[in-house]
């Protein structure tokens, strides 16, 4: 070129897009968003309603071995044998009887859920279990938590192994009422619209990059990075060219 | 576009004194487009139109050798034209004529079978020669692949304008054409958006 310098604009790093380019495409396309939100969203409350209620309640057991070298990850391995030791079918119907459990025991066993936690010197098994009403959930974690412990005295009275599993139960925590499943489906609707958002966003961009109509010079300057000397309207008077 | 009573005048008349607001240096632009059909040729009439209609002398001079558009548009013979000049010895002033008063325009001519009388000095020396009695030369040029592609197109004159169709012209190769031009060291004057349906006339 001969006189003409370059200017500023021209100079500018092109390479990366501002957050201006991506807030005017994401406004262009705010509907096609704001639609992929609401249909996730009612989804998600579909999916939560027809999956039923549902609420966890968690207790916790902590073991700790009389045999105090018994320390680090053999505690994790120790805690395992433990268990195996107690958990029996027959000790489970006791569970299910204490917990007032009348349906399947296969499904009673479907929604127990254990967790192996270190708790400093101890040991700790989180115990969940996940009920179709609060209180069959807190009465099926609690009973599982205690007949562990009454369990775990038993068997150090009958000197299990020899000994070699001695251990002292105790219930550390106790399942309270868990929360409800309103909370749930806020959760799930919250999610849903946060997923909608990035999926809508992703979309806007991606659509953008392929679209073929601009919407007006603001549009061209923010998707070139280039002032828009003139805007000319269609007009049908003149034909095809080019 | 050509008649002042045009309702799009007016555009075409904002567009000029836009470019005429750069600065006094421009008076010789390339118009190009990122694609075929974006509508180049109706804007460097429009924008001709608009500057002799402001009191300008100007000058469209079709450049567009692989498919030449100026004489078509204004249903006109291409019996002479740019390459008439390339090949002889005469101005372009001579084998151009004025439409309106203040705007003269120059078609193609003949078409070569050896396209790259463009890159000939011969080229540059007509322009030039034409900018010494006109105050604004615009250069309807090829798609923007063959601009940069070509040494006087992309680095002989005041600057480019790039035309984007507001329903043609994807802008992803927009952007790229952009990007493209700027990375060549062109100077980009900027951007004239055709076809606008958001704009009303």
């Amino acid at each position: 070129m001969r006189s003409i310098s370059r200017r500023g604009w021209q100079r500018e790093r092109r390479d990366d897009l501002p957050l201006s380019e991506i807030l005017h495409v994401l406004w262009g396309r705010r509907l096609l968003i704001v639609g992929i939100v609401v249909l996730l969203v009612l989804l998600a409350l579909l999916f939560g309603l027809f999956r039923g209620p549902e609420y966890t309640a968690e207790a916790t057991v902590s073991v700790e071995p009389r045999d105090r070298s018994i320390n680090g990850e053999e505690r994790v391995g120790f805690m395992e044998e433990v268990q195996g030791a107690v958990v029996t079918q027959a000790w489970l119907r006791g569970v299910m009887r204490r917990a007032g459990w009348e349906g399947d025991p296969r499904e009673f066993k479907d929604r127990l859920d254990f967790e192996t936690v270190p708790q400093g010197d101890k040991t700790g098994l989180r115990v969940r279990f996940s009920g179709t009403g609060p209180e069959q959930a807190v009465r099926a974690a609690n009973a599982y938590a205690e007949l562990f412990v009454a369990r775990v005295e038993k068997l150090n009275d009958d000197r299990l192994a020899g000994g070699a599993l001695a251990a002292d139960a105790v219930v550390e925590s106790r399942a309270v009422s868990p929360e409800g499943s309103s909370l749930r489906l806020l959760l799930y609707a919250v999610a849903a619209a946060a997923a909608g958002v990035l999926a809508g966003g992703a979309g806007a961009l991606l659509l953008e990059g392929r679209a073929r109509s601009w919407r007006d010079a603001r549009d061209a300057e923010l998707t070139l990075r280039a002032p828009v000397l003139g805007v000319i309207p269609d007009y049908s008077s003149v034909g095809e060219e080019d | 576009m050509l008649d002042p009573g045009s309702p799009v005048r007016r555009h075409y008349e904002d567009l000029a004194k836009n470019l005429l607001s750069i600065g006094e240096g421009v008076k010789s632009v390339v118009v190009t487009s990122p694609e075929p059909g974006a509508g180049c040729t109706s804007v460097c009439l429009g924008l001709g139109a608009a500057l002799a209609g402001m009191g300008s002398r100007a000058a469209v001079v079709d450049c567009n050798l692989g498919n030449p558009q100026l004489h078509r548009m204004l249903g006109e013979p291409n019996f002479v034209g740019l390459t008439s000049s390339l090949r002889g010895d005469r101005t372009l002033e001579h084998y151009g004529h004025e439409i309106v008063p203040g705007l003269l325009v120059v078609p193609a001519g003949p078409v070569p079978s050896d396209p790259a009388l463009l890159e000939t000095r011969r080229f540059v020396e007509v322009v030039r020669g034409l900018e010494a009695g006109r105050d604004a030369v615009i250069l309807d040029a090829p798609v923007a692949g063959s601009v940069l592609r070509s040494s006087s197109l992309s680095s002989s004159f005041d600057g480019v304008l790039l035309v984007v169709h507001a329903s043609r012209t994807p802008k992803s190769v927009a952007r790229a054409t952009t990007d493209d031009l700027l990375d060549a060291e062109i100077n980009l004057l900027g951007v004239v958006l055709n076809g606008s349906s958001g704009v009303r006339l």
